[in-house]
């Protein structure tokens, strides 16, 4: 069964982040992801990125996962 | 015709579009089902909705179509616009409204 933390540590492999939390059930899961990387991005180049991360394991293991994505700064306004 | 060649026929021949598994009257995932509800809430009655589930091509070529590998995904005027993730975001901003208007 896929973890929320196999999907955390494909996402840190695959990029920088400043930020990660996943949580899920083995079928759903939702991750908050934080980096500088998205800086100047579009919401879907976003999202883009971080599925690039996960690669074919999003068509074949993870049947949904939820995003929010924000640049470090984003992030501080939001807590 | 090629099933890329097919997507972008129905994504052009119609301003709003949504690539779903099931129906808007019987959608077949929470995530579709929250897409339909919200076109709905914005008074979009008359979008052209294609069932995944029912169409294995274009369930498999819309993934490449926008580099996106999820299902639902909202096409307004041809242009890709998200996932189910997206549209909340952009719903509860006041983008998709605008959007639709333009």
């Amino acid at each position: 069964m896929v973890t929320p933390e196999s999907i955390k540590h494909s996402i840190e492999q695959g990029m920088a982040v400043t930020h990660l939390a996943v949580a899920g059930d083995g079928a759903h899961f939702e991750a908050v992801v934080v980096s500088d990387e998205f800086a100047g991005k579009s919401r879907v180049q976003r999202h883009q990125r971080v599925y690039q991360t996960l690669g074919d394991r999003m068509r074949e293991e993870i049947h949904a996962l939820s995003m929010k994505t924000f640049t470090p700064q984003e992030w501080q306004e939001q807590q | 015709m090629d099933v890329q060649e097919l997507i972008k026929q129905q994504v052009t021949a119609h301003p709003v579009v949504l690539y779903m598994k099931g129906t808007p009257q019987f959608p077949m995932c929470g995530f579709s089902g929250n897409a339909v509800r919200i076109l709905n809430a914005l008074g979009v009655k008359d979008f052209f909705s294609v069932d995944v589930l029912s169409n294995p091509e274009i369930r498999q070529g819309i993934k490449d179509y926008a580099n996106w590998p999820t299902i639902p995904q909202l096409y307004i005027n041809g242009e890709f616009i998200g996932g189910s993730d997206i549209v909340s975001e952009m719903y509860q901003s006041g983008e998709l409204q605008a959007l639709l208007k333009g």
